[in-house]
């Protein structure tokens, strides 16, 4: 027997049919999804099989002199609350921090940033900090909604497709075939990314530019737009302002001058701006390569201000569409897992916080929460006694994993639930063993805003439990939270916690879901967003300057490296190194380097060389490829074995708080 | 044997067929066709399921160090192209593989041929759905229900009524006159090795395997040791680790793999074993999300090359 759910990996948030019987196991993509139609990529084809290793965390466990022992369930949650309980008590609830998982449903993210607010505190936060949280800012900035503005289905109507810092056929492959598709039939593909995509390959014009000149590139193209008069004025003048300070700012960028610090020919650039202004809609697609810099918000915006400028939002085949890593990362800043955020995108200090209040029977707190990186840095200070980790794997994921051991090391308390030993779970006091998004019940909303449910369709090994009975037991102890009785019972609270989930429930989402925002304005749910107005009203132009990233090249540190995923692993590997055919394709840690650094340096493939920035080093293979220009070398993050995030400094975006991850200076060492 | 059944008939037959098998058969869930357990004939649904049903012989990945006693089953519903698949693959492995031979030992598919060609499908290019190899046929002429039976199978027929072979070459003369057939005859002796079809088809394709895993006739898996088990599980030749050596795949470019699929389905599989390991079913193209077409590698003009 088998079920309709959601692919467990990236953002598209693919419907797929999973079947299990006593001789027989399916997985095909489910034909009347909107998201994917039945297609499926590798990793929901040949992903799963991490659900049935035999290293999956079954029962809970607790250190004792560097071992871990089993544990009851009933032990681990009366000492996990205990010691949240004296800590909160003795240092104030400041002194713990909670992060969430853009892995977990709807409901988990909710119930961990309510027992986070619980008690007392607004240091939540999760991965979503390091992917897109200048999403989330930039865009509710300058639209009103940290959101993508159309739909995956609304692709068809798109004449051209701007693909800026995604990797989109092998991040979101499903997305990148159905840009293929759409190519094939005529329509035109502007690609720009520092490396060669398989995208470029089919692109009508390829801006290969320097990885952190985003902006740079983007007011050129803007400035060429403004120059030949192919802004959509009519709609600058009816949904917008603040064209005439973008005006002035873009009027300096002209491709020409901007060359020095792109590296793209003003021809080119006058190509791209063609398309994207005059070959209408245009569709604005976006990932990391946007966002993980000190830029990052102003990146954002930047490609917002692109869109308002052409007119390219609120009708069928334009938007911008910031393409989400996680199944869930919409769904878990929807619900407010952010230190500034509340459900709803609600700011901690907008003095909007009675209706939280009033649902959770106690008052919500309104003092700054920290951020993910944050939170490290204030334990290894000693500020922040004790973390609740749930489904995260922070000491490979996130940047400087130097500061994140100190940090970590020095906690009075660590508390991690996931559904293997990860890295970091091997340094918690207690480890809760989850069951994984196949065996549990809930929803995601996936990178088009689209509320899924998913179905249980294995059973848990040994005593692993749901993220979101975990949370509820662990709350219902420390704080008197809810004794909620199903994710259901969850999500209708999550209803009455944020209107634009309100009309939604578990018999109408299923089985192809439907997008927020869905209330009695939208009982249907939403297609395209902005269609007639903003949320904020007008949309805002924010012109932004080009800054140079953190990191420069020097004579010593001569080259720049950006890090970012392959096609087969996800994230730091926790699910997909332990799926045979996935790890059989990329089994082991590679820095890209461009064919002519390669001879330069008398480097052989495969061979071993060290990669050092000026905050670590570490040992890695050579992969040579033409596919990286000179210069740049592309290190994937998923391997613990060279954990490319020891060379990311602490440089944050000073507005969302995300690291450099794509722009850091480092030498090669043959 | 041919027999006249009515619908009647079917759930007594298919009740005589449950005292022997458990019962599988084409279910729709939320639109789409599916496999399940089935406890009578009416619960089955006619019409194109959503994937062939190879996992009732080949599962996905199961531990070969045990060899478990297999249940006998009956699958009503199957499709003729995919069925078809079970025929051409049997060449290669049955007998061979010691999984795969006990459970097709064990199994008995009903096929439904269809009565028109469905879209995209080719089908008529391999003879159509009205297949001279199967355990139990069931065509449909209007209401009637038209059942072949191999020897085997005949003994469930007791009493059904009997007819000849007139029907069944009425519905396959109507199902080849509305259908496009294709040429694939003399594809191995027309195919280009270095055709521009190979590279034009690497620089969409995204490597998702699902032209490997729609099939009714790829039967690849790769092994590996897992615990106390070894497990196989279904690969795909389009990725690079397929059948890799210790100087890594000798296909090294995608470009490569892909023709390798298609020589293997279109020229080496007919020189070793006379047939071609493809039925026309279209599922690769189907679930390819960049689609690419195996029609084209069947109908392109190599010559003009």
């Amino acid at each position: 027997m088998g079920d309709i759910t959601v692919c467990p990996y990236c953002g598209t948030g693919c419907q797929m049919i999973l079947e299990i019987g006593e001789s027989s196991q399916r997985v095909v993509g489910y034909s009347r999804s909107p998201v994917n139609s039945g297609k499926l990529c590798i990793k929901g084809y040949s992903g799963l099989t991490y659900n049935f290793s035999s290293e999956r965390l079954k029962y809970p466990l607790m250190k004792e002199n560097g071992e871990f022992r089993q544990i009851s369930w009933e032990q681990a949650l009366e000492i996990s609350v205990s010691k949240l309980g004296d800590i909160s008590r003795k240092y104030g609830p400041d002194s713990i921090a909670f992060q969430s998982s853009a892995k977990c449903t709807n409901e988990e993210n909710y119930l961990m940033q309510k027992l986070a607010r619980m008690v007392g505190t607004n240091n939540i936060d999760h991965c979503a900090r390091s992917c897109h949280s200048p999403t989330a800012i930039g865009l509710i900035n300058t639209i009103g909604a940290g959101a993508a503005t159309g739909s995956i289905a609304s692709l068809e109507d798109t004449e051209t497709f701007f693909v800026i810092g995604t990797n989109t056929t092998e991040q979101h492959p499903i997305i990148g075939a159905k840009i293929i598709k759409e190519v094939k039939k005529g329509k035109n593909l502007v690609v720009a990314d520092p490396r060669r995509i398989q995208l470029a390959g089919l692109a009508s014009v390829f801006l290969q530019f320097r990885p952190g000149s985003d902006v740079a590139l983007l007011n050129s193209i803007m400035n060429v737009i403004v120059e030949n008069g192919w802004e959509d004025a009519d709609f600058i003048n009816s949904r917008t302002e603040g064209f005439s300070s973008l005006k002035k700012t873009v009027s300096k960028y002209s491709p020409k001058v901007m060359e020095g610090i792109t590296g793209i020919e003003p021809e080119k650039v006058y190509r791209a701006a063609e398309m994207i202004g005059n070959a209408k809609p245009t569709a604005i697609l976006y990932a990391m390569g946007i966002t993980q810099h000190i830029h990052g918000t102003e990146n954002v915006m930047n490609v917002s201000n692109l869109a308002l400028l052409t007119g390219n939002v609120g009708k069928r085949g334009s938007g911008i569409f910031p393409l989400r890593g996680q199944n869930n990362v919409q769904g878990s800043s929807d619900m407010g897992a952010l230190s500034e955020f509340y459900p709803g995108y609600v700011r901690y200090d907008s003095g909007k916080l009675n209706n939280f209040s009033r649902i959770w029977g106690k008052e919500a707190p309104t003092q700054k929460g920290l951020s993910l990186s944050e939170m490290f840095e204030a334990a290894a200070e000693g500020k922040v006694k004790a973390i609740y980790i749930m489904g995260e794997n922070p000491l490979i994921t996130e940047a400087s994993t130097q500061t994140v051991e100190r940090g970590i090391d020095n906690l009075e308390f660590l508390l991690v639930q996931d559904i293997f030993m990860t890295m970091t779970a091997g340094h918690a006091d207690i480890v809760l063993p989850a069951a994984s998004s196949l065996e549990k019940e809930g929803t995601f909303t996936n990178t088009e805003r689209r509320i899924q449910l998913i179905k249980r369709i294995y059973s848990p090994p040994g005593e692993a439990r749901p993220d979101w009975w975990i949370i509820k037991e662990i709350g219902r102890r420390l704080v008197g939270m809810d004794d909620y009785s199903s994710p259901e019972d969850i999500f209708s609270e999550i209803g009455r916690a944020i209107y634009n989930y309100s009309g939604a429930t578990y018999s109408n989402i299923y089985p192809i879901g439907k997008q927020w925002p869905i209330n009695t304005d939208n009982p249907d749910g939403t297609e395209i967003l902005h269609s007639k107005s903003f949320p904020i009203g007008r949309g805002k132009f924010i012109p932004v300057e080009y800054g140079p990233p953190a990191e420069q090249t020097d004579d010593e540190y001569d080259f720049i490296m950006t890090t970012g995923r392959n096609y087969f692993h996800f994230h730091s590997g926790t699910m997909s190194r332990r799926t045979d055919i996935l790890e059989r394709e990329s089994p082991e840690p590679y820095a890209e380097i461009n064919t002519n650094d390669s001879r330069r340096l008398n480097i052989k493939e495969r061979q071993i060389i060290t990669v050092e920035s000026r905050h670590g080093s570490i040992k890695i293979r050579a992969k040579v490829t033409s596919k990286i220009p000179e210069g740049i070398v592309f290190i994937p993050f998923h391997f613990s074995e060279a954990r490319v995030n020891e060379l990311v400094g602490e440089n944050y975006d000073p507005i969302s708080k995300i690291p450099e991850f794509k722009v850091v200076a480092v030498k090669v060492i043959p | 044997m041919n027999y006249i059944l009515t619908d009647e008939d079917m759930k007594i037959l298919f009740s005589r067929i449950k005292e022997e098998y458990d019962t599988y058969g084409t279910v729709e869930k939320e639109g789409d066709i599916v496999y399940e357990k089935v406890d009578g004939f009416e619960s089955i649904t006619f019409g194109r399921s959503r994937y062939a049903p190879k996992e009732f012989l080949i599962e996905r990945n199961e531990n070969v160090l045990n060899l478990p006693v297999q249940q006998k089953k009956a699958v009503f519903g199957v499709m003729s192209c995919d069925l078809k698949g079970f025929y051409v693959m049997d060449k290669q492995i049955l007998g061979k593989d010691p999984f795969y031979t006990q459970r097709r030992q064990n199994t008995l598919f009903v096929n439904f041929p269809c009565n028109v060609e469905c879209e995209g499908g080719f089908c008529s290019s391999f003879g159509g759905p009205l297949l001279d190899e199967f355990q139990i046929q069931v065509a449909r002429d209007g209401d009637d229900f038209i059942v072949s039976a191999s020897k085997e199978y005949e003994h469930l027929f007791d009493g059904f009524r009997k007819t000849g072979d007139e029907q069944i070459r009425k519905l396959r003369k109507n199902f080849l006159k509305n259908a496009k057939q294709l040429p694939v005859e003399g594809i191995e002796n027309r195919i280009k090795w270095d055709s521009k079809l190979w590279k034009k088809y690497s620089s969409v394709c995204i490597s998702c395997g699902a032209c490997n895993y729609s099939c009714p006739t790829c039967y690849c898996f790769d092994l590996f040791d897992q615990d106390d088990g070894r497990i196989r599980e279904w690969d795909s030749c389009i990725l690079s680790g397929f059948t890799s050596t210790s100087a890594g795949n000798v296909r090294k470019e995608l470009d490569e793999r892909l023709r390798q699929r298609f020589y293997h389905k279109f020229v080496y599989y007919r020189k070793s074993q006379g047939e071609y390991l493809c039925t026309g079913c279209n599922r690769c193209t189907e679930d390819c999300p960049v689609d690419i077409d195996i029609k084209e590698v069947v109908t392109h003009d190599y010559s003009s090359e």
